[in-house]
């Protein structure tokens, strides 16, 4: 895989590639490895995944034409949002000071306040002003109308947890099309 | 009969023009040729022109016995590979015209690609710790470097490689493969 993604020294590049010259069992791992890479890509370009990720990622996103709907509420408050069928990405940003926190979890809860999912230790940088969430697009689409709270959370070394943020999502569904499933 | 032959054994038959063993020669280098092409043009199209121009000029050099190491010649390929990917990219006029001249003379058939699960790599994703997914999904969503990962996600290089490393263990183990 660092072959195919590049991440070979010069050297080793070299070696892997006099090998492949005169391996046809290697030619066939790499055919492996380029369709797995490949799917990956596919994966990670369809907005499906929920996956904390980065500004530059999203502006880049959008820079190669992709439609980002995107939703900041602020800390403590709340948000109506919803979906169009042509929107390719979903991304809720979490307005959060993270100086003071070593491990962070983003918890999604419902409006009784019970956890449905919980991301464990997502990754974040100290000097950001925010989390970034990519919520799965082809979930938010197919979602009834209903509402969620997202909720920052540090986690010390005991377990003791902290409340960071609480961030509250009103999904209108404007999709038409049976929803096929409910909130519960 | 030629497939058991040695590179070394083939080179000689070409020189004299046997035609068996050019075809032996395509088949055998044709998918190493398009390997190197896909990992080098990130393209297939552009990784089946390379082998048509690569299996052009090594054909061409043993013809007039040019290859003075025949039993090198897998290496003699791996350097006109080189070469040509060099020529691609200085020159994409200098392809349209290869290709004008040569196009159609060399089509060997591609290896057909491993097909996969799509909906059971996405669990497999779906099932990857925090940083793993993150970490997945910003080096294949756009080939990020891991120092672009790395400043973006507030963490080491070498943690990223540490990650992505583990990542895609769970990930080969997850679709069934040998890790």
């Amino acid at each position: 895989m660092d072959y195919w993604l590049a991440a070979l020294s010069a050297a080793a590049e070299e070696g892997v590639e006099h090998h492949l010259m005169t391996c046809d069992g290697c030619g066939d791992r790499l055919r492996g490895v380029i369709a797995l890479a490949e799917e990956l890509r596919a994966l990670a370009r369809s907005g499906s995944l929920q996956v904390v990720i980065s500004d530059q990622f999203v502006k880049h996103a959008a820079e190669t034409g992709l439609r980002v709907r995107e939703y900041a509420p602020p800390r403590g408050e709340s948000v109506q949002c919803t979906v169009a069928a042509d929107d390719d990405l979903l991304v809720a940003r979490l307005a959060v000071d993270l100086t003071a926190a070593s491990r962070v979890d983003l918890s999604w809860c419902d409006p009784r306040g019970v956890e449905h999912e919980r991301m464990a230790d997502i990754p974040i940088r100290a000097d950001a002003a925010d989390v970034i969430c990519q919520q799965s697009i082809t979930w938010a689409k197919a979602s009834p109308t209903a509402t969620m709270i997202a909720r920052l959370v540090a986690v010390d070394e005991t377990g003791e947890e902290r409340l960071l943020g609480e961030y509250t999502f009103h999904h209108t569904r404007t999709i038409p099309g049976p929803p096929g499933w409910e909130l519960p | 009969m030629y497939v058991g032959l040695s590179d070394a054994e083939l080179a000689p038959r070409i020189a004299e023009s046997d035609r068996e063993a050019e075809a032996e020669l395509c088949r055998r280098m044709g998918p190493r040729i398009r390997l190197y092409g896909l990992r080098h043009l990130r393209s297939p199209s552009a990784a089946d022109d390379l082998v048509q121009q690569v299996l052009l000029k090594v054909l061409e050099a043993l013809r007039t016995a040019r290859v003075r190491e025949p039993d090198k010649l897998a290496p003699f390929v791996l350097g006109t590979c080189r070469m040509t990917v060099l020529d691609l990219r200085r020159s994409s006029q200098r392809q349209g015209e290869l290709l004008a001249r040569f196009g159609g003379d060399l089509v060997p058939d591609a290896p057909p690609q491993p097909r996969l699960d799509d909906r059971q790599l996405a669990r497999c994703v779906r099932a990857l710790k925090e940083r793993e997914r993150a970490v997945v999904v910003m080096t294949f969503y756009d080939e990020q470097t891991a120092a672009e990962t790395a400043g973006s996600l507030g963490i080491s290089e070498a943690n990223v490689r540490v990650i992505r490393h583990r990542a895609m263990q769970q990930l080969r183990i997850c679709m069934g493969a040998t890790p």
